[in-house]
């Protein structure tokens, strides 16, 4: 006799949020840069600045920093990205 | 019965179980009960709910925890159905804003969801409040504590190395459930100090890191018994965290008694605790630390590990003989501050 067993990870049909599709490039696009206020993670988003800019032509960059390293963005500080194409979330530290 | 939604798979026996669920990494490593259709039906009728009911939210990705994920992974921890309202009473509370459950079970700082279970249903499941009662005995402590774990493996993707970045972690991370000791305790139950009704059942959850062991066999004088605590907590604030937050403190009975006959109420102990567990920023230089005691406001800079004496909860617990007490550290300071939830029964 065969045991029936349920699958115990997280159903992805219940999820409220979804990806949205990948860039094609980031040539001539905003990029915005979110510090999450650790220790170096300015050395690591400086250098990463460098990187989007001289290696993918990035032309335009925001960076903002998140109060709390531990705590999701204030909504705020969110909207201080409306005019970026993409935004990369940092875990310096 | 009501229709589980979840994907189903047919294995020969209960070892093909434990073979595909420890591959895909759905357990914390020791083995687990199969989870079959029909004990998953009797966890989740003991809670009431439906199985697409969602108990709580993880804010920060947005992840529902269901009623049909929390009972699977209650059987696969061992759960009885009679243990699924603690459980899901736990699931409520860690879904709390305050309680920061993104940031506590990601972080590196390794913390593990401290339970503590007031109330009549400590009897009714068995939960133990005295001997050895931060580890190994009881089935209800074990399973609860573990269902939780799997929870967050499972359904938040709490996987070392992916989601939780913890550098230690800490043996609590299997099980970290206890009840408290309200029979024999001169205080008023921990949760009825939260705020509960008296006779109700609660939880009360914090992220706790590893507990840590005291022992003061050599005085009746509340104030040194006291004491022996404090300064566990100084030293966790100097060799750990210096952050203010919800400490822990599990008083066995050999202390409270002597505490209790010395006139001493649990509010005295809060107070005491707030005014001792003090350290300055020079005090770092001797935990070899010296390089950040000029640091922030400079070497007289002071801290408290206690924003106020209700930020220390104090805990009836233990075996009777023994002057040894532990205190259990938060995670981060206030970062995630301990919850206190009414357990629903049906």
């Amino acid at each position: 006799m065969t045991l029936r067993v349920l699958d115990p990870t997280f159903d992805g049909g219940q999820a409220t949020q979804a990806t949205v599709s990948r860039l094609p490039s980031l040539a001539g696009r905003t990029v915005g840069l979110l510090d999450n206020g650790k220790l170096n993670v300015d050395i690591l988003l400086d250098h990463v600045e460098t990187l989007l800019r001289s290696q993918h032509g990035v032309s335009t960059v925001v960076r903002l920093h998140k109060p709390d390293a531990s705590r999701p963005v204030p909504e705020d500080v969110a909207k201080g990205f409306a005019a970026c194409d993409a935004v990369i979330s940092a875990v310096g530290d | 019965m009501t229709q589980l939604r979840s994907p189903s798979y047919d294995l020969a026996d209960i070892v093909a179980v434990n073979d595909l669920y420890h591959r895909r990494g759905w357990t914390d490593g020791l083995p687990i009960l199969p989870p079959t259709e029909e004990l998953v039906q009797a966890c989740l009728d003991a809670t009431g709910l439906a199985p697409s009911a969602v108990i709580g939210v993880e804010s920060v990705r947005q992840r529902p925890i269901t009623a049909e994920k929390v009972a699977i992974n209650a059987v696969m921890a061992g759960c009885l159905p009679a243990y699924m309202p603690v459980v899901v009473a736990v699931i409520k509370a860690i879904c709390q804003p305050e309680f920061n459950l993104h940031g506590s079970t990601a972080s590196t700082g390794g913390s593990a969801q401290f339970i503590v279970v007031n109330g009549p249903i400590r009897q009714r499941i068995g939960l133990n409040a005295t001997h050895n009662v931060l580890a190994n005995h009881s089935r209800a402590n074990a399973c609860i504590g573990r269902a939780i774990r799997l929870i967050l493996i499972n359904v938040l993707g709490c996987l070392p190395g992916q989601l939780d970045r913890s550098t230690l972690g800490h043996p609590g991370k299997f099980s970290f459930c206890i009840a408290e000791d309200e029979e024999d305790s001169p205080w008023t139950p921990l949760a009825q100090q939260r705020g509960i009704s008296a006779g109700m059942s609660a939880v009360t959850v914090m992220a706790g890191e590893s507990p840590h062991q005291t022992m003061n066999e050599w005085t009746r004088d509340p104030e040194e018994i006291v004491e022996t605590f404090a300064a566990e907590i100084r030293h966790n604030m100097l060799t750990y965290s210096i952050w203010a937050g919800n400490y822990a403190l599990i008083v066995p009975k050999q202390l409270r008694d002597l505490i209790a006959t010395a006139g001493w109420q649990r509010r005295d102990i809060q107070e005491y605790v707030y005014r001792s567990a003090r350290v300055v920023r020079r005090d770092w230089a001797t935990v070899g630390k010296k390089q950040i005691v000029n640091l922030g406001k400079g070497a007289d800079q002071r801290f408290s590990a206690l924003r106020s004496p209700d930020d220390l909860l104090v805990i009836a617990a233990g075996g009777p003989a023994g002057g040894f007490g532990a205190i259990i550290p938060p995670w981060l300071g206030s970062r995630s501050q301990a919850v206190t939830q009414i357990i629903e029964t049906l």
